[in-house]
């Protein structure tokens, strides 16, 4: 079977819009966490969130995206496109090839504008331009028709982990025979909806978010857009190769609605299945970009996973300490950086974190270091019990 | 590609149990409302807390989960799109204030396949495809790879979109519904922009097991375009590629009175067999995101019987059983499905 590489990444995250500017925020362990200066929200000045700090209408302006009905999620999407398209030199003919898929996670795609959606589906007047860029798949839709992509387009949602399909859905199109190239990645922007989503179910920390610390609060709410460029390696040519993707798991915790198993049988089945896809006992992982959201559920669902597999976990840390959980984008961005560290013999700290919980004694990374990485691990996890788990191996 | 044991659907027909397609069920001002059993395998407390997309899929997947299962895969356009709306409206409606979060974690497109992974205790892969008009094609896509990955697998397969007052509203906001009183019979006939709304779900069991099949999904092809021209050529393409003029029998279409989206139709006819027949079912499932699903279940159900209901004929079937059907669906003009339905040997 033919090994499939990622040659591009595109990303725009809190801290940084590009790849190199995320890299550098993770090499100096500065978190793009803070006080929000665009969200229009009650909770804007009261929660920390890991905003972009480019405003909608200079994000249409800079990606001359002139089109009407175009949200900010859609844009996002667009910036880290741009990036990756750019990043892996694909041709026109490239893009619009019947043999290049895209494959595209959202979670609230268009319902980031909460009140013209409050207005389109409650009253019988005229509706806005926004009408058509509500629902998840609208996003991809746009890109499509933007770029005229010419295989096979899919939108996945999967609550937190969908990005991460997208990636392992893009590969699998690839392994069979589907699709030559994959462009997969994920976005979404912040939304009062999940803002109070999450917040009706107390998961929303008013401190900066401390994945797998004893007294964390809970997460902080961001927003990203990543792509990868994944391609098969008969069509690769003299590209870099940043990473091999060698291995994915989707597993369900069959638990509860919103919340994980104690013993973590989701996340374990998930990372088991990813081991095994890419031919790799536990001990060969060298690090593990964590799930690690910071809430009371999931670290400790986590890390009772981690402990099964793996007896004493590898280096671990969760970057969402760095971009806020960017739910639908997650899978994606931490997919960038668990490249990064490959391609870059570097791993990031955890930060924020003070004490172990103390019965899994737990401790993420916590410095900043320089290391040989030959295979990393990125966990998502997601309601609906929706567990996923990739691994990247060096090219 | 694969083989389809049970198929259970939900519509606004007469589908789920006791099937009767001769009779039609018709729309209330102007939506074909699915006919929803008691749903008597969900517990009532849970049952109430549901959204009727999660429990119009949930409902239809339990008569089918009762098997023991290596995932599940759902498509859906919108999933809850109720509760969606609603705990959107408390939003605005109470700014922000504290709101109980029973619809937002119903709302996620997600929740249907979580919910009948939990109530059926079922850990495999776990998947929701949400790709709009292509939502249910994407998920038979990721069944075919699973099933090509596990040869002695079985997985459920479905799709389920509802009609909520809130896309509706959006829907007809944006011309997809027409306004003028509609019925069954006047729905191709209109000649005006827009189709008439609809809803259901439909689940089927997907493995490589021929013994004791239904039916077989012989092939797909999904494309985003508005080129009519390069719509039917594809058609043709994959005529000559998976079937033959002696093999295909039928034509579901996917054809929706909106006078826009007609010379997509039109265009593809020209493409297909001389004097092969043609069907047409948005004015049984109306038009929604997962029509192509209930159309791969009404083509197992012409399978099974060997009979097409009069009223579906747009040109008269010939004498010949059915041994091959082709659907086309074409959603909002720009995303197109061919699924090919075949009957199976022996």
């Amino acid at each position: 079977m033919s090994r499939i590489f990622i040659t591009g990444m595109g990303i725009i995250s809190a801290i940084g819009n590009d790849v190199a500017n995320n890299r550098q925020s993770l090499t100096q362990g500065k978190s793009g966490i803070g006080h929000s200066e665009l969200l229009q929200s009650r909770y804007a000045s009261i929660l920390p969130f890991g905003e972009i700090k480019i405003s909608t209408t200079d994000l249409k302006e800079k990606l001359g995206a002139k089109e009407s009905g175009i949200t900010r999620t859609d844009l996002l999407a667009l910036h880290a496109f741009e990036e990756v398209i750019a990043n892996s030199q694909l041709t026109e003919a490239e893009i619009s090839s019947p043999r290049t898929a895209l494959v595209g996670a959202t979670t609230v795609g268009g319902m980031c504008l909460t009140d013209e959606l409050y207005h389109d589906a409650n009253k019988q007047d005229q509706g806005s331009e926004y009408l058509s860029s509500y629902d998840c798949g609208s996003v991809n839709i746009y890109l499509q028709k933007r770029y005229q992509i010419g295989g096979i387009i899919n939108t996945i949602n999967t609550a937190c982990s969908s990005s991460a399909n997208a990636i392992m859905y893009g590969a699998r199109l690839i392994r069979h025979g589907l699709a030559d190239r994959a462009i997969v990645g994920g976005v979404d922007s912040l939304a009062k909806f999940t803002i109070n989503g999450f917040n009706s179910l107390h998961i929303l920390s008013n401190e900066l978010c401390a994945p797998f610390d004893e007294n964390r609060k809970g997460l902080n709410l961001g927003e990203a857009a990543a792509f990868l460029v994944l391609e098969k390696e008969e069509v690769t040519g003299n590209k870099t190769k940043y990473a091999a993707l060698t291995g994915y798991g989707n597993s369900n915790d069959a638990f509860h609605p919103s919340s994980l198993s104690d013993n973590g049988d989701g996340p374990f089945l998930a990372m088991q299945e990813a081991l095994a896809i890419a031919n790799l006992s536990p001990d060969k992982i060298d690090y593990v970009n964590a799930h690690g959201t910071g809430t009371e559920n999931n670290d400790l669902s986590e890390s009772a996973a981690m402990i099964r597999l793996f007896g004493i976990p590898p280096a671990f840390s969760s970057t969402k300490a760095y971009t806020g959980h960017t739910l639908g984008a997650a899978g994606a961005i931490e997919g960038v950086f668990s490249i990064l560290s490959l391609y870059n013999g570097e791993l990031y700290a955890g930060i924020h974190f003070d004490k172990p919980i103390p019965t899994t004694g737990l401790r993420p990374i916590l410095s900043y270091e320089k290391k040989e990485v030959r295979h990393v691990m990125s966990n998502s996890f997601g309601f609906g019990g929706n567990c996923s788990s990739l691994i990247f191996s060096k090219a | 590609m694969f083989y389809i044991h049970d198929t259970i659907c939900i519509s606004p027909q007469t589908s789920y149990t006791d099937i009767d397609l001769g009779k039609i069920n018709g729309p209330v001002e102007n939506k074909l409302l699915a006919k929803e059993p008691s749903y008597e395998g969900i517990p009532l407390g849970i049952l109430r807390r549901m959204g009727r997309a999660v429990r119009m899929g949930v409902g239809a997947a339990l008569q089918i989960t009762k098997q023991n299962l290596d995932g599940i895969i759902i498509g859906t356009g919108n999933g809850g799109m109720e509760d969606c709306i609603k705990f959107l409206n408390q939003i605005i409606e109470y700014e922000e204030g504290m709101l109980t979060p029973t619809n937002f974690v119903q709302s996620t497109t997600n929740a249907i396949a979580g919910q009948i992974g939990l109530m059926t205790k079922n850990k495999g892969y776990n998947c929701t495809h949400v790709h709009r008009g292509l939502a249910f094609e994407n998920a038979i896509i990721d069944a075919d790879m699973l099933l090509t990955e596990n040869s002695s697998a079985k997985y459920l397969l479905g799709a389920v979109d509802e009609i909520s007052a809130y896309n509706y509203n959006i829907d007809l906001l944006d011309g997809w519904f027409k306004k003028e009183k509609l019925t069954n019979e006047n729905l191709y006939d209109l000649n005006s922009a827009g189709s008439i709304a609809g809803e259901g779900a439909a689940m089927f069991l997907a493995s490589k097991e021929k013994i004791g099949a239904s039916a077989e999904i012989k092939a797909i092809h999904i494309l985003h375009s508005d080129n009519e021209q390069m719509i039917a050529s594809e058609l043709k393409k994959f005529i000559s590629k998976y079937t033959s003029e002696e093999k295909l029998n039928l034509v579901l279409s996917g054809e929706n009175g909106d006078n826009r989206l007609q010379k997509y139709y039109s265009t593809c006819e020209t493409q297909l067999p001389e004097k092969l027949a043609i069907a047409r079912f948005k004015h049984l499932f109306g038009e929604h995101a997962s029509a192509s699903a209930l159309a791969v279940w009404l083509s197992c159900q012409i399978i099974i019987k060997q009979s097409v209901p009069k009223h579906l004929l747009k040109f008269p079937a010939n004498n010949a059983g059915i041994n091959e059907i082709l659907i086309y669906n074409n959603h909002k003009g720009i995303q197109h499905s061919f699924i090919l339905i075949s009957r199976v040997d022996g």
